[in-house]
């Protein structure tokens, strides 16, 4: 065989599989009624009862699945029935009754009643750790007939409700439990508008239309959660038609502001953006005497050297908002005086304070301790610039989550970019977790020194039941937490959807923030 | 050529028994709970306490030592902290992914590379070899994702011709049966699903495929180069030998010998280094799951993975071994 003949018949081989390409036919599936939502990562689990608020797997819990009550779109801020039709709470706010909703089946075919939503309650409480200081509360769950539900709680807590919007009090179908075992967390079987039909590792979740669904049938066929790690990635997915929806899924995996703005010029592809409850800030170790941060006047120096609105515009290019205390302004217990009340960007007065603290300009050495990614890594550039201007040096150290969380806990740190996430609709969220004194020591909180007074306060917050008193009650807790300076609050991130134009009815929900897609539509 | 390949094996076991301790005792290193990453940010101390405890890591590292060893003599390698399936379940269902896309960017490198260096050692010097070394230049000098952009933005953005990434249409939905999406497709008789996988596959097995083919391309090239120059070329040409046989047979022939070590070695180094080419294009093997191991702590995967990727690589190194003997006797001769 000569050479050249050789050589073409090896060049040819790939050229084989070509004819085989052209002569398939095309997919016939239905595009129209398909969403393909990219999502960063795995679904760590479909399994209420071991839900740990994380973003994906709840999402698909929350479509999968029903809870008792929900957060009613657009504005997200009053509950409505979902699978209870009503509820009374006691005077004492101890005692919650449920009407259910009569006529409701499982995806298994198998009736909703009472027993279910006590079978699954019960069991979250049992099997979840993760939320064992809120269903820890309950301590009794009874059934006088199958649409009547008692709950009762061993102090009052008016949040309840709102923790029953959640993800881990999604109600299962016990016989599907019982069916799957330890297998229900990849079988997950719920009343919600579309049930669970497949699940490959790192390659996707597919969920099917429920025609049967109490609210009616949702308009689409079928959602597909496409896993695809890396943002540009699911850029080009999206210019080209690949997915639906890209959700900024958490800080670390967003795609970048500039990003943004090559969408919002592309006529194919829509922005939704809501405001969240989100709160990023600069964190300073309040619990430990020994840091320089101990003294209010450091606290109150570096508070002022922050250029905010430089901040927001810079950085977020008006993606996110200003956060003026532990509460973002969306809250319905955000008190409006606080607008006035925070600092504002003043690096003489910042100047000022440090000299008032002892501190000579350039003797301050600080490590900003902050998350991975460029988002973050672009903040904190921000913030040192600001406190390199006021003579405060800082070295940026960004740190893996995992490591993070060990040094938060331990107090090994004197400032800290830092973030908080609510999970339920309701003060409490921030308030409690990251104020109380009793849990300075734990992870994630503002390690606040022991204040009895403070936590009293926080503590009547969190259980009193009229919504009046406690509004104000939580007027009084933010007021006197902002005097404190136990960090600098720098930002609330909006909630962002990218989406194909043709998508629409879609709500975002603020928190929890998941999308529910039983509204959703192409055209 | 038996005994050969049994003293080979039993050689390994110190190798692998080496990596063990290394990997078991790297992954304690890294900073970071994996606890605290397991239960999130919402976690109490106790909580954390008692999930250390259910996992044994507050025991002396010795003990977890022991623990691991006589689970791995048993088949088990743990189970991974964040799914809680068995590791090696969790590597089986990922590894088909990786080996479909290793072996066929191998193929395609071998398929491209040989003949290009072929094609320039008996040109040496000559328009095309320039080109070739240019272009093989770049190959080699060019990173995994910016090949990956520069080609997604082509192929699929401007010309419309192929997928941006994952490893099969969203809208064919089937079980897998091997895992394998072209075998699956031709066994399923599914030309849609079959073209599907072809289609999902070109990319990123040509972004895999570049690095080898240009070391290739340059390899062969100069070994040719070499072997041309040998007193035995001389005398086949002297017998008057055609030159496509001169070149072929004595020349590739012996050419090929060193090439088959690049090879093999870049072969097992495609599957546990494909973490980049895996992550771009959404395609979902052991390279990336290794990755988000790392990301998450999870010990159990971590070692798992290292292990399984330690048993490759030695196993392509016996392979290769073996092939020596295939390609020249008096290897064949030294193994029996």
């Amino acid at each position: 065989m000569a050479l050249s003949r050789y050589l073409a018949c090896l060049a040819a081989l790939p050229l084989l599989v070509c004819p085989l390409i052209a002569t398939t036919q095309a997919q016939t599936t239905d595009a129209q009624k398909t969403l393909i939502v990219a999502v960063p990562s795995d679904p760590a689990n479909l399994e209420p009862g071991a839900n740990k608020a994380e973003p994906i797997g709840s999402e698909i819990i929350l479509n999968v699945f029903d809870t008792l009550v929900a957060w009613s779109a657009p504005d997200f801020s009053k509950l409505e029935g979902r699978l209870a039709k009503s509820w009374t709470v006691s005077p004492d706010g101890k005692e919650f009754n449920f009407q259910l909703r009569e006529g409701v089946k499982f995806h298994d075919g198998t009736p909703f009643d009472a027993e279910a939503v006590k079978f699954s309650l019960e069991r979250t409480k049992a099997i979840n750790s993760y939320v064992q200081a809120t269903f820890g509360l309950i301590r009794t769950v009874s059934i006088p007939s199958p649409t009547e539900l008692k709950i009762s709680l061993s102090e009052p807590y008016p949040a309840f409700l709102s923790i029953l919007a959640q993800p881990q009090a999604a109600i299962v179908s016990p016989a599907a439990v019982k069916k799957f075992g330890d297998k229900f967390a990849v079988n997950p079987v719920g009343t919600g508008p579309f049930a669970f039909t497949s699940y490959r590792a790192d390659t996707n979740v597919v969920l099917d239309a429920n025609p049967n669904y109490f609210r009616g049938a949702p308009k689409l066929a079928r959602v597909i959660y496409r896993v695809i790690p890396e943002a540009s990635t699911r850029r080009l997915e999206l210019e080209n038609g690949g997915v639906d929806v890209i959700q900024q899924q958490g800080q670390l995996s967003a795609i970048p502001v500039e990003e943004m703005a090559a969408f919002k010029s592309n006529p194919r592809i829509s922005i939704v953006e809501a405001p969240s409850q989100i709160i990023r800030q600069l964190e300073f170790n309040n619990n430990d005497p020994k840091s320089p941060v101990a003294d209010i006047r450091v606290r109150k120096a570096i508070a002022h050297a922050i250029d905010y609105d430089g901040l927001l515009q810079g950085v977020f290019g008006g993606v996110a908002e200003r956060v003026y205390g532990p509460l973002t302004t969306n809250s319905w217990a955000f008190d409006p005086k606080l607008r006035d009340a925070a600092p504002k960007y003043d690096p003489q007065l910042a100047k000022k304070l440090l000299a008032e603290a002892g501190i000579a300009s350039g003797k301050l050495n600080f490590k900003l301790y902050s998350f991975q990614g460029p988002l973050w890594g672009a903040v904190a550039t921000f913030i040192q610039a600001n406190l390199a201007d006021v003579g405060v040096n800082a070295t940026i150290e960004q740190t893996e989550f995992p490591a993070y969380r060990a040094l938060q806990t331990a107090g090994k740190f004197d400032i800290a970019l830092d973030g908080r996430q609510p999970w339920y609709n309701d003060p409490d969220a921030h308030i409690t977790i990251g104020y109380l004194s009793g849990l300075a020591d734990t992870a994630m909180t503002f390690r606040m020194p022991k204040d009895d007074a403070l936590d009293a306060l926080i503590l009547k917050g969190q259980q009193t039941v009229d919504p009046d008193e406690r509004k104000k009650l939580y007027s009084d807790i933010q007021e006197k937490i902002v005097a404190r300076v136990p960090a600098a609050y720098l930002f609330s991130p909006k909630l962002i959807v990218f989406m194909r134009a043709n998508v629409k009815g879609l709500v975002i929900n603020s928190a929890p923030p998941l999308n529910e897609y039983w509204s959703v539509y192409k055209n | 050529m038996i005994s050969f390949l049994l003293r080979r094996l039993i050689s390994l076991v110190p190798v692998l028994c080496l990596v063990l301790v290394i990997v078991f005792s790297l992954v304690r290193f890294i900073p970071g709970d994996p606890a605290v990453t397991l239960l999130g940010p919402g976690a109490t101390d106790q909580q954390i306490a008692a999930l250390r405890d259910q996992l044994r890591l507050d025991q002396p590292l010795a003990i977890q030592f022991v623990d691991y060893v006589a689970g791995l003599l048993h088949g088990d390698l743990g189970a991974s902290l964040k799914t809680g399936q068995p590791v090696l379940h969790e590597l089986l269902i990922r590894l088909p992914a990786t080996l479909e896309l290793s072996i066929f960017a191998t193929l395609m490198a071998v398929i491209v590379g040989v003949p290009i260096g072929v094609l320039s050692a008996t040109r040496p010097n000559s328009l095309f070899d320039h080109i070739t070394r240019l272009v093989s230049l770049i190959g080699v000098s060019m990173p995994a994702f910016l090949l990956a952009l520069i080609l997604q933005l082509v192929f699929a953005t401007y010309l419309g011709w192929l997928p941006v990434s994952g490893r099969l249409s969203p809208y064919i939905i089937g079980s897998p049966i091997t895992g394998f999406t072209l075998v699956d497709g031709l066994l399923a008789r599914d030309a849609a699903a079959f073209r599907s996988a072809v289609e999902h596959l070109l990319l990123p097995m040509t972004v895999l495929a570049a690095f080898l083919a240009a070391t290739l391309g340059r390899f062969v090239r100069n070994t040719m180069l070499e072997v041309m120059a040998e007193d035995y070329i001389r005398t086949a040409r002297a017998k008057g030998l055609s030159r496509s046989s001169v070149v072929l047979q004595h020349g590739l022939r012996n050419s090929l010998l060193p090439a088959v070590t690049v090879v093999g070695l870049k072969f097992a180094e495609m599957l546990g280094g494909a973490i980049l080419t895996e992550t771009i294009f959404a395609w979902p093997g052991v390279g990336r799951f290794m990755f988000e191991a790392i990301k998450n702590r999870d010990y159990p995967v971590i070692q798992g993975a290292t292990l399984v990727f330690a048993l490759l690589f030695v196993t392509t190194s016996v392979v290769v071994d073996l092939l020596y003997g295939v390609l020249d006797p008096r290897i064949r001769r030294k193994m029996s």
